[in-house]
């Protein structure tokens, strides 16, 4: 737009220049070559210094892609302007925004007057003040002995916590971590953590009155009288005079342990005794903010002993309250602490704790879910109307021990024709009585995570049919059938019974909600989700004997429904093959051959998988294909039919990949696996084709190649052909160099687990293999000879496992580097009895010196999880003390590896990466401008927590614009941009303009469906696929029962801030494939959270690992190889 | 694909030790897999005579290094922290020029190559630690100080995972700093945190031991211990471990520390008090500044497996004396 005013003052020629240009441009950005466009624009800026089209165009295309540089090049174009005379408001206002993106309110300020002067009048008069967040009447605070770097580090508390953070981030710390069950009473007791933070705050007061009046802890020579006193504070003494052999060595080690672990600095004072040189440490109290007064606090609480922080640290219940309350809605907050009294309040600090934060007021009444036309269920639900929202949500959080509340938050997280299904009165109050039961003890806020996991779940998944009725899979007869007649055992008496009347879709709902508040397993409720989300994306719904099928095996093959729901295409008839298939498999006597059969068709069902996901195998094909490679294993008795079926699947892929028939299948299947792009040829290909090729040698497998010849060469021999000593030596070196496992494990021991005794066994038994013997020995008998070309059907196993470990590899692989038998212990069977030749991939062996190492056991249908779960205790933590969250990271790292990227175009890669910058611009604007602030804060919250929403909205009302957007992830900045960008003059509208015009100049490409499938995350527990999609979900919380894998699930923000990086960086879309994985480990390696939902640490670490990137472009882009 | 084949080759040869890497044969004709031969040998080891007392002053004419069996010509020969001496033809030898090579290092460890000895302390701060913690901290601080000053320490603390408190320096105080700044953590995973400081070590060019202080357990490890005394096998890297724990307590982690450390050249200290830890620190030092370094280009060996190293003394003073060396190692794959 900007440019269209420029053109309309230049001349003729100007104007076939300048759209020469911009088309030269744009087939530029098109082809990928962002860098060459931007080179050629600022040529043209440097040919014409003076030319304001040229350096608009510059300012603009620099500012699309998110260049630092667009603010020095609209900087100069103002310049240039007001010397030309030319229309430089929309430079101005554009400034103004970039400048406050940046953090530099002087040149907003600046530019602003400039903006105001020439006529704008939409951004406000001034930038506003900015106030400390804690400014508002609300906050008062509190004193806490000692530095805030020592007690963040005492109490396990992240340094980057803002400072209103604090006592929440503690209150959390101290509910979770802080208190046990006594032993010798039915009371609580403080863990070793709290011990040591209570001691530590003794240690910290001591010094602090030794720093006395000047709080510095000052020691101006070695003999000074206080060196002792302070020595003895800290645990320690004086070995040697004072003076070069001066040595601090500890006298009392529970202090000494507090002052190492609080992070006094030590080292400095011995090198001021060594040196005899003054020491001198700050030592004051920290002043932290509180909400409200600690006074209002210490109501809740009948004695009092000691300052506030002793008293909070005491009371665990008062912990929960806070965490609770700071959790709330400001202005919802402040409503009930002004009708609640304290006292009543904290009895359900519980419920506030889990269930509260979707609290909200708006226009003096509770927000339900349902809106108006839910508000009188939702009164007579909880006895309160939400006219009157203080009593209405002291009822909500004191009914049924939670479980009202918990229903409400369930349903406020959702929104859309789900939540207005589920908030139609009858059904409204139907499905409470389920969830309620009869009895509400215990609820579901008594642990110390979440029990409401099923509800929140149920309430996500849930989908609607065309009619509006609830989707039920196959029909309610077979779920009847599954309650009735429970292939397992009853799952629920009442509902066994029930359950003969059932007629309709709402009755098996009905059932669902009932089953979500049991604490035990929930497999009705996995089961409907499953077979839900299959039909999701399925143009005809399974046919009922399929989903029956389905749902009464889902126990036994539950775990593989992920693969039948890689695509839509699978026919119900190959489902039921595949099913007849595995049941089969099962019945195969020998072990070593079960293993065998199930490895190698697992590894070519995984193949199928990623050749589908990466385009390899067309989606018309993946039916067929999925038949050929696996009805072979049907017939499968023994090692050559294993061996037949495998060579089989292997010719099936490469054939169904268009591969050309003299192609060596070893390069073939690494070319395929690194993906798919025109020639193989780009630079991006090459590193993972080199990566592949690493794990594959770390592994010591035999290539494919030389099986296959060997398999060929056993026929010709048969035939009369003579013996190629040197086809046999390619497969037999390569045995030579396998390993037995390095195990210290006794015969004993082996015995009693038979824990990994079948994966020893198949490493033994290629070990002992003579090739060259046995076929000498089999003097061309070709039966003889056929028997020889089974006992490569364990070689050909491993190499197809291994090519699908090493495509999964995690960045760094250093199991996979380390352990040259990795791949070979994969134990398809598991212990005795255990039957894991179908359940998910499983991490085992760890932390046990005596074992082999850590192995994988079960089926690979989990694999890249496994194996990012195997590799996180590899990473490395930037900053001490970091915390690495358990399932968090190999969700993240199976994230980065799972998704490739070969198919996504410059545009689409552009067009996700505008979507963030139109959504900085939005929030940007926001700041200046009251209503569009409105606007931007109410569909910010169709996604954020109301209360984060409002401190957004806030922080933007006070121009702190990069605070609040520390406060929104990049997944809810592309749903708002998403969400706002067809309003016509809504934000900044070049980058409005350009999304537009991208969309329209490739519809079929450039759409939000599209990005879903580029730049989503797996989901396998939360859609049973591993096909990568967006959901655009709230973030969960942690929840009971599934840890932190739900609520690492709903992170969808890092490959969309990724592809706005390597936009930044003009990179092409096929250099994500090797990007992500680096910048993701970046990722981890520098969060440093607090508790599991510390959501802005993980945001914090990907803003900086991006800020780095973009920073040194160069130095990133020769380390990987790319330019 | 001619394209792909060649960057592939490149980037393996760079990958190498000394960055002359040969890639071998191929399992099939049509794309080459990589073997990279390890170029020079880096060899520590002690000579002790039968009372167990250090052996100094030999000379490389003194020894015979083979490898399955096959003589080695050497290339440098040092002897504790004296300079490293580089061995003509016929056996004299002449002071090394310690440029060219030592900047080989690699890109985040900085290190003079051929000047003393680059010591990496990895300190167990899990929960198993909590009771010794301070005193363990104490004990490294005097070994740090200690130190000879031609040679380099770095200080890093594991639990779940590994931090590098301090990067390899030989600034004491910086180690020290980094050391008393260890925070107490909780799950151990020694054998990990031993596997990411030994591919650290391993960039570093010249002498390197890492020197563990663990009270043994391991809860967390993905590696087994053989694996990663593998690694160090190969990377000429003597391990040394200080356990706190009673060996009679814990008789797998004891089993362990005395194999990888006896398979790697090192030695296992079992010292529950604080005295004893001292003293063991002490052992090491000895054992640093007493031990022989010897460097050589292996000779044809059409072995890619194990290769066996000897080291015989020649004469018959060679039966008075005791060698304490590396067995052997498989050469490197470049990774």
């Amino acid at each position: 737009m900007r440019l269209l005013l420029l053109l309309s003052i230049a001349g003729f020629v100007g104007i076939t220049n300048a759209q020469d240009l911009a088309t030269q441009v744009r087939n530029l950005e098109a082809k990928g070559s962002g860098a060459a466009a931007r080179d050629l624009l600022a040529e043209a800026v440097r040919n014409a210094p003076t030319d304001p089209v040229s350096l608009s165009f510059y300012a603009e295309f620099l500012d699309r892609h998110g260049d630092p540089a667009a603010r020095e090049a609209y900087a100069k174009l103002l310049g240039l302007l007001e010397k030309s005379g030319g229309d430089r408001k929309q430079t101005a206002r554009r400034l103004v925004i970039l400048d406050l993106l940046h953090g530099d309110r002087t040149a907003a300020a600046t530019h602003l007057a400039a903006y105001r002067n020439v006529g704008g009048q939409d951004l406000g008069a001034a930038i506003p003040q900015a106030k400390p967040r804690t400014s508002g009447q609300e906050w008062t605070t509190i004193e806490i002995p000692g530095p805030l770097r020592s007690f963040n580090r005492m109490a396990a508390l992240s340094p980057d916590l803002p400072s209103e953070e604090i006592l929440p981030a503690l209150a959390r710390n101290v509910v979770t971590n802080g208190y046990q069950a006594a032993n010798s009473s039915e009371g609580l007791e403080q863990t070793e953590f709290l011990k040591l933070v209570v001691r530590y705050l003794t240690q910290a007061r001591e010094l602090a009155k030794l720093a006395g009046d000047a709080r510095k802890i000052q020691i101006d020579q070695c003999e000074s009288a206080i060196t002792g006193d302070l020595l003895k504070i800290l645990g320690y003494r004086m070995r040697g005079a004072c003076g070069a052999e001066v040595v601090l060595e500890t006298v009392n080690a529970s202090r000494a342990f507090l002052t190492i672990d609080s992070g006094f600095p030590l080292a400095e004072l011995e090198t001021a005794l060594r040196s005899n040189r003054p020491f001198s440490y700050p030592f004051a109290s920290t002043t932290v903010p509180i909400l409200y007064t600690a006074e209002y606090w210490l109501g809740a609480k009948e004695k009092v002993q000691g300052e506030f922080i002793d008293a909070f640290l005491s009371d665990p219940q008062l912990c929960r309250l806070y965490l609770g309350v700071s959790k709330l809605d400001r202005e919802t907050a402040d409503k009930m602490k002004a009708s609640i009294p304290v006292v009543r309040l904290k009895a359900f600090s519980h419920v506030l704790d889990f269930f509260g934060g979707m609290f909200y007021i708006r226009d003096g009444k509770a927000v339900v879910p349902g809106g108006p036309k839910a508000e009188a269920i939702w009164a007579e639900l909880a006895g309160a109307s939400p006219a009157d929202p203080a009593a209405f949500f002291e009822r909500l959080v004191a009914k049924d021990d939670g479980w009202l509340c918990s229903y409400f938050d369930s349903i406020s997280r959702i929104s859309g024709p789900v939540q207005e299904f589920l908030t139609q009165p009858a059904r409204l109050r139907r499905y409470y009585g389920a969830v309620k039961g009869r009895l509400t003890s215990p609820g579901p806020a008594r642990p110390v995570f979440r029990a409401n996991t099923d509800l929140l779940l149920l309430t996500t998944r849930l989908r609607l049919d065309p009619d509006g009725s609830a989707h039920v899979p196959g029909n309610v007869e077979i779920w009847k059938n599954l309650f009735v007649k429970h292939p397992h055992g009853k799952y629920d008496g009442k509902l066994t019974k029930s359950a003969v009347g059932w007629k309709e879709s709402d009755d098996v709902i009905e059932a669902l909600f009932a089953l979500s508040r049991k604490a035990v397993e929930n497999e009705p409720l996995r089961i409907y989700m499953a077979l839900s989300d299959m039909n999701r994306r399925r143009a005809k719904p399974l046919l009922p004997a399929t989903v029956d099928r389905l749902a009464r095996e889902y126990r036994t093959f539950g775990a593989q429904y992920p693969v039948l729901n890689e695509t839509p295409r699978l026919t119900d008839e190959t489902i039921q093959a595949y099913l007849d298939l595995l049941t089969a498999e099962a019945s195969i006597r020998d072990q070593g051959v079960r293993a065998d059969a199930a490895g190698t068709l697992q590894a070519l069902v995984s193949f199928w998988q990623i050749f589908l996901r990466q385009g390899s195998i067309p989606e018309a094909d993946a039916d067929k294909v999925f038949n050929q490679i696996t009805s072979p294993f049907g017939k499968v008795k023994n090692e050559r039919d294993v061996f037949a079926a495998g060579l089989d699947g292997v010719k099936t892929l490469l054939a169904a990949t268009k591969s050309r028939p003299d192609v060596s299948p070893q390069d073939r299947m690494l070319d395929l696996l690194a993906g798919f792009d025109d020639e193989m040829e780009s630079e991006a290909h090459i590193a993972l084709v080199q990566d592949l090729m690493k794990v594959f040698e770390a592994q010591r497998l035999v290539s494919l190649k030389a099986i296959i010849d060997l398999a060929d060469h056993l026929d010709a021999i048969g035939k009369g052909g003579k013996v190629d000593p040197a086809i046999i030596a390619r497969v037999s070196q390569r045995l030579a160099d396998v390993q037995l496992p390095r195990a210290g494990l006794s015969g004993v021991e082996k015995n009693s687990l038979l824990f990994g005794y079948y994966a020893e066994r198949h490493i033994e038994n290629q070990r002992k293999l003579n090739l060259r013997a046995a076929i000498e020995k089999a003097a061309g008998n070709p039966e003889r000879l056929s028997e020889i070309k089974g006992s490569l059907a364990p070689l050909l196993r491993d190499t197809l496992v291994g090519l699908n470990y090493a495509h999964y590899a995690p960045p760094g692989a250093q199991i996979l580097y380390t352990n040259p038998i990795f791949v070979r212990s994969h134990d398809f069977l598991g212990m005795q009895g255990a039957n894991q030749t179908w359940r998910h991939t499983e991490v085992v062996g760890t932390g046990w010196p005596a074992s082999a190492g850590g192995r994988l056991v079960g089926s690979l249908v989990s694999l890249s999880y496994a194996l990012a779960e195997a590799e996180q205790n590899f990473l490395i933590p930037s900053r001490e003390q970091a915390l690495i969250w358990g399932d968090l990271v190999p969700q993240m790292v199976q994230s980065a590896k799972v998704p490739r990227y070969w198919e996504v175009t410059p545009n689409q890669l552009h067009f996700t990466a505008l979507h963030l910058r139109y959504a900085d611009a939005l929030l940007g604007e926001a700041s200046l401008n009251e209503s569009l602030r409105t606007r931007v804060i109410e569909t910010l919250q169709q996604q954020a927590p109301p209360a984060r929403a409002r401190l957004v909205g806030r922080l933007l009302a006070d121009g702190e614009i990069s605070k609040a957007l520390e406060n929104v992830t990049p997944s809810e900045a592309f749903v708002l941009a998403m969400r706002l960008v067809g309003t016509e003059g809504l934000g900044d509208q070049d980058l409005a303009g350009e999304i537009r015009r991208l969309t329209k100049s490739a519809p079929e490409s450039v759409n939000y469906a599209a990005i879903s499938k580029l730049f989503g995350s797996p989901k396998p527990t939360l859609t049973n696929s591993y096909q990568p999609e967006l959901l655009y979900l709230r973030t969960f919380p942690t929840l009971m029962g599934y840890s932190s894998r739900v609520m690492a699930e709903s992170w969808e923000s890092s490959a969309l801030f990724y592809a706005s990086v390597a936009d930044a960086l003009y990179m092409n879309p096929g250099q994500l494939n090797v990007v992500i994985p680096e910048w993701t480990r970046s990722t981890v390696e520098r969060i440093f959270a607090t508790h599991l939902e510390d959501w802005p640490a993980l945001l914090r670490s990907l803003r900086q690992v991006g800020h780095d990137a973009v920073n040194k472009r160069t130095k990133v882009a020769s380390a990987a190889g790319l330019e | 694909m001619k394209s792909l084949r060649s960057i592939v080759a490149l980037g393996f040869g760079l990958a190498t030790f000394a960055g002359t890497g040969v890639y071998l044969l191929a399992q099939d004709s049509s794309r080459p897999t990589f073997r990279v031969k390890v170029d020079m040998v880096v060899l520590g080891f002690t000579v002790t005579d039968s009372k167990g007392r250090y052996v100094n002053g030999l000379k490389p004419s003194d020894f015979r290094i083979l490898e399955d069996g096959i003589v080695q010509k050497l290339n440098t020969f040092a002897e504790g922290n004296k300079p490293v001496m580089q061995v003509l033809d016929d056996g004299s030898m002449k002071p090394l020029n310690p440029g060219g090579d030592a900047e080989k290092a690699g890109p985040d460890v900085k290190s003079d190559a051929f000047v003393g000895t680059n010591v990496f302390v990895l300190f167990d701060t899990s929960n198993y630690m909590y009771r010794g913690f301070v005193y363990a901290s104490d004990a490294i601080a005097d070994f740090v100080r200690g130190l000879d000053r031609a040679d380099s320490v770095a200080v890093y603390t594991f639990s779940r995972n590994l931090t590098r408190a301090a990067d390899l320096t030989k600034d004491r105080n910086n180690a020290i700093l980094g050391l008393r700044k260890a925070v107490a953590g909780d799950d151990a995973a020694l054998y990990n945190g031993l596997l990411l400081t030994l591919r650290d070590a391993a960039k570093v060019p010249g002498r390197k031991v890492v020197i563990v202080f663990s009270n043994g357990p391991d809860n967390a490890s993905m590696v087994a211990p053989d694996d990663v005394r593998a690694v160090a096998e190969d990377e000429g890297i003597p391990i040394y471990v200080i356990s706190t724990a009673e060996a009679s307590r814990d008789a797998i982690s004891a089993g362990v520390f005395k194999r990888i450390a006896t398979r790697t050249g090192g030695k296992a200290y079992f010292a529950k008090t604080w005295q004893k830890q001292v003293e063991a620190f002490e052992s090491i030092r000895e054992d640093l500044g007493n031990s022989y370094t010897v460097t050589y280009y292996p000779q044809t060996n059409p072995n890619d497996g194990f290769r066996k190293i000897s080291v015989e003394i020649a004469g018959d003073i060679g039966k008075k004396y005791r060698v304490r060396a590396r067995p052997g190692y498989r050469p490197s794959r470049g990774f």
